[in-house]
């Protein structure tokens, strides 16, 4: 045989047995990969097994208080429970609207615990973990900050960042909103303060995701600072450091890349949480009482199809009211109020004062 | 007679220490010496005097006005040179006569040029830097410039030089024949006074032991030799300060307030006056208080 | 009469307040550096909002150190001399302590507007993001307030009798010793938050000093 025939011959063999090999490899990694996904199965039902039985566990010799839908089952203590749900109802009321009526059949389940650490505590997996000295103020705010209400769908959940609670801080919010339009290193935000509703909906998430990375920050500038500021922990090892290194010296084509391979929706949106709840929030106040169940009607509609039905108006006015409602929640600037001048100069007339009064310089 | 400063029943306390019905007065255009052993209350009478501290009771009068209700009125008339140096030790000789100008209207600067050359002060030199005499000079020509009508003068040449002394007693001595002021001078320094005051009152404990014309203490003051002198002397013209043995059956009696006429009485209590011995004031002094102190047990 | 007493004060204090001058008028320029000559895009603004942030921190401190040293240096000369100067003047003692007031306000109008040049300075010669804007008139009041403040307090202090002194320190270790003995009894008693919250939330005295200081700011 011909030597190239030989080398033929000895390149077959090796690809065949590699082709073998590999084969056989993801075979093995394939079945390997289908017993993890059926040990996962497995560990979530006996997870929620768990859970069941722990909140059957946790509803046994315990009150139950009744304030509109609100359901809480708790152990006797101190804890004003009762006068908290009153003030917390009708704020969930008006977020969930007619939705609200489903949380009758899911309760919170509340542990008031001694706030002393040092004595002994039960354990529970499920529920709320209380100290009875708490104030109703911030039982209030845990009732809302917890409200089990049934999770969203994937698709909301995952534009939303989080589950949809009602507002603690409403005002707050807005002006965080406010500061994140003005601050965030991204065009489309920017665009957005300056009135562009469109680009407001582009920064909320509603455009299409392809192309979300040049939409959102069009800018080598505003690319490398999205690397830097926000994933320097995480690009900065392993294979993508040399990327990261070549990113923060200026080449935007490794700047691009990285964020590029975000998987999923790992790109920050240019907008925060706050954003898209309080858009949210809005769409269910114009909606009205039924809001809630329309805009979790249809799950596989397009977000802005979505808030649409939820507020009965165009999402492009929905986005325009939400705007203005943010841009006249600006924050409180630097200056003193002219009654805090009032209140420090005339502190500054007492101390002044005291120091006349002094022993020292008093005649009689 | 009118008196610049009057002092009736005042009392005072602070700790330990008590002034208990202080009286006195202090004529009009003289010069009072205000003697009195360390930690009698010379100086917290007269800084009671100036408003500085607070009287328990009593009452203070100084150039007719009330103290302290007329503070500002009776400081603007009088000038105080204390113990110990109170002036601000970051200004200069001529910034410290510029600030005293500004609160005194009736601030002399010629005067106060002129004491500056007589006292040889350099204007630059900040107060912190000068000399003990020097910073007392400058106090006496504050004072002086001011043009008061009362001068209190707390000790003001304790600790000084003889030619120092001598500069600012003659300075004190033309101002008062100038403008017929008042001088109110606490010393502990007996010959000084000696020479220089009209009249002197004595403190010793926080109380006035006396208060009497210069002259009178002075001369008055005598050590007598005695014999036969009855046990109990009973009335006497003089003050009788102390009695000692002395040779044989002779006594030695100190007595205050002694005139020659009253040897007379000697001869009247079957006693007779062998001799009598002026005392310098010093030693008067220090039989007054010994008999003072004696006499309080 | 305040023409002296204002240079007698200003010989003590020469120091501080030229020191404090410098500072107050670099604060507000340094804090803005890193936006001179650039451009306004908003990749600029969390980096300016950042900067002067952290820099605004030090306007408060340099307040109260004005307001301290200066009150300090007011009292010095008269506490050296055991206050016999002047109280032997001829003037009424209320006025007096006025016009070393006045003294100390007017010896801290140097640094206040040393802030106030600094901070038009700054916004002047810094790129703003749009969005974004410059407050140095209403920093340079609140500043101005807060030295006056401090002033006030440390003056009324300082012009004291050490039994005034005492008594303020010995109230503050009165609190501490019950905070403690509170606290080692188990009883829910927490002074310290309650003088906090009295002290610096309007309309406390220190209340001025609390909260964000920033030249620039949404």
């Amino acid at each position: 045989m011909s030597r190239s025939a030989w080398v033929f011959l000895l390149m077959s063999v090796a690809w065949a047995n590699s082709a073998h090999a590999q084969d056989t490899t993801v075979a093995r990694l394939r079945a390997r990969a289908d017993s993890l996904a059926r040990a996962w199965r497995e560990a979530g039902a006996l997870a929620n097994l768990v859970d069941s039985l722990e909140r059957a566990r946790a509803g046994e010799g315990r009150d139950t208080i009744a304030v509109g839908a609100l359901r809480i089952v708790t152990n006797p203590s101190p804890l004003p429970l009762r006068q908290a749900a009153a003030r917390a109802w009708p704020v969930i009321d008006s977020l969930y609207g007619t939705a609200g009526a489903d949380l009758a059949r899911r309760p919170y389940i509340v542990h008031a615990v001694d706030p002393d650490t040092a004595a002994p505590r039960a354990s529970f997996h499920v529920g709320l973990e209380v100290p009875w000295d708490l104030d109703e103020a911030s039982v209030v705010t845990l009732l809302l900050t917890n409200v089990p209400i049934a999770p969203p769908d994937l698709a909301l959940a995952d534009w939303l960042g989080a589950s949809l609670r009602p507002a603690v801080r409403s005002q707050y919010d807005r002006a965080t909103v406010y500061v994140q339009l003005v601050t965030a290193p991204s065009a489309a935000a920017r665009r957005c303060y300056l009135g562009d509703v469109g680009r407001c909906a582009d920064a909320l998430g509603f455009g299409d995701p392809a192309g979300a990375l040049e939409r959102w920050y069009p800018s080598s500038g505003e690319r490398r600072a999205l690397v830097i500021g926000s994933f320097a922990e995480y690009f900065n090892r392993g294979a993508t450091a040399t990327a990261f290194r070549a990113c923060a010296g200026g080449s935007d084509s490794d700047c691009t890349e990285l964020l590029r391979g975000l998987t999923g929706n790992a790109l920050p949106k240019p907008l925060g949480y706050e954003a898209r709840t309080t858009l949210v929030h809005l769409a269910l106040r114009l909606g009205g009482r039924d809001a809630y169940r329309r805009l979790l009607a249809n799950p596989a509609d397009p977000l802005a199809a979505r808030l649409t039905a939820a507020a009965g108006m165009p999402v492009d006015s929905l986005i325009s009211r939400w705007r203005g409602q943010v841009m006249s929640s600006r924050p409180r600037p630097v200056p003193l109020p002219v009654w805090g001048f009032a209140v420090a100069l005339g502190w500054t007339v007492l101390f002044a004062f005291c120091g006349l009064r002094s022993t020292r310089w008093r005649v009689t | 007679m009118s008196h610049a400063i009057e002092i009736s029943g005042l009392k005072y306390r602070a700790g330990s220490f008590e002034l208990k019905d202080v009286d006195l007065h202090v004529p009009t255009g003289s010069i009072y010496g205000f003697l009195g052993p360390n930690g009698s209350g010379k100086t917290t009478t007269m800084r009671l005097v100036l408003g500085l501290l607070r009287p328990l009771g009593g009452r203070i009068s100084v150039l007719g006005d009330r103290m302290p209700d007329d503070a500002p009125r009776i400081l603007a008339r009088v000038g105080y040179v204390p113990e110990q140096p109170h002036l601000d030790a970051t200004l200069t000789v001529r910034e410290l006569m510029t600030f005293q100008a500004a609160f005194y209207p009736t601030w002399d600067a010629a005067c106060a040029e002129d004491l500056l050359k007589r006292f040889e002060l350099d204007d630059h030199r900040l107060f912190g830097r000068l000399s003990k005499g020097q910073k007392a000079k400058l106090m006496i020509l504050l004072a002086l410039a001011q043009r008061g009508d009362l001068l209190v003068l707390d000790e003001p040449t304790d600790g000084l030089d003889p030619v120092v002394r001598r500069d600012i007693l003659t300075a004190l001595l033309e101002y008062v024949a100038e403008r017929k002021a008042t001088i109110f001078i606490s010393s502990h320094l007996v010959h000084e006074l000696e020479r220089f005051c009209d009249w002197v009152a004595v403190m010793d404990d926080g109380r006035v032991v006396t208060e009497v014309p210069m002259e009178k203490l002075k001369l008055g003051t005598k050590r007598l030799v005695v014999s036969g002198a009855p046990a109990a002397p009973g009335a006497t013209p003089f003050v009788v300060l102390s009695r000692e043995p002395a040779n044989g059956a002779s006594e030695r009696w100190i007595v205050g307030q002694w005139e020659p006429a009253m040897s007379s009485y000697f001869a009247g209590v079957g006693a007779s006056l062998v001799d009598v011995i002026d005392l310098d004031l010093e030693d008067g002094f220090v039989e007054l208080l010994r008999s003072f102190r004696t006499s309080r047990g | 009469m305040f023409r002296v007493i204002l240079y007698g004060q200003w010989k003590w204090s020469r120091l501080i307040v030229v020191v404090g001058t410098i500072a107050a008028f670099a604060l507000p320029i340094i804090s803005v550096q890193g936006a001179t000559g650039g451009d306004a895009s908003p990749l600029h603004a969390q980096d300016l909002l950042r900067a002067v942030q952290s820099w605004g921190t030090l306007y408060p401190v340099l307040a109260a150190a004005l307001g301290l040293l200066v009150a300090i240096a007011t009292w010095a000369a008269d506490h050296r001399g055991r206050h016999v100067h002047a109280l032997t003047l001829p003037v009424p003692r209320w006025r007096y302590v006025l016009l070393r007031f006045g003294a100390g306000m007017t010896l801290l109008a140097a640094p206040i507007l040393a802030v106030l040049v600094g901070a038009l300075l700054a916004t002047a010669s810094a790129t703003i993001p749009s969005g974004l804007q410059g407050y140095p008139i209403a920093l340079a009041l609140r500043f101005a307030v807060a030295v006056l403040v401090a002033f006030a307090v440390f003056f009324a202090i300082s012009a004291g009798t050490a039994r005034t002194a005492g008594i303020i320190l010995g109230t503050m270790a009165a609190l501490v010793l019950v905070q403690v003995l509170a606290s080692l009894a188990n009883i829910p008693l927490n002074l310290v938050d309650v003088l906090q919250l009295v002290v610096l939330n309007w309309p406390g005295p220190l209340a001025v000093f609390t909260g964000r200081w920033m030249l620039v700011d949404v």
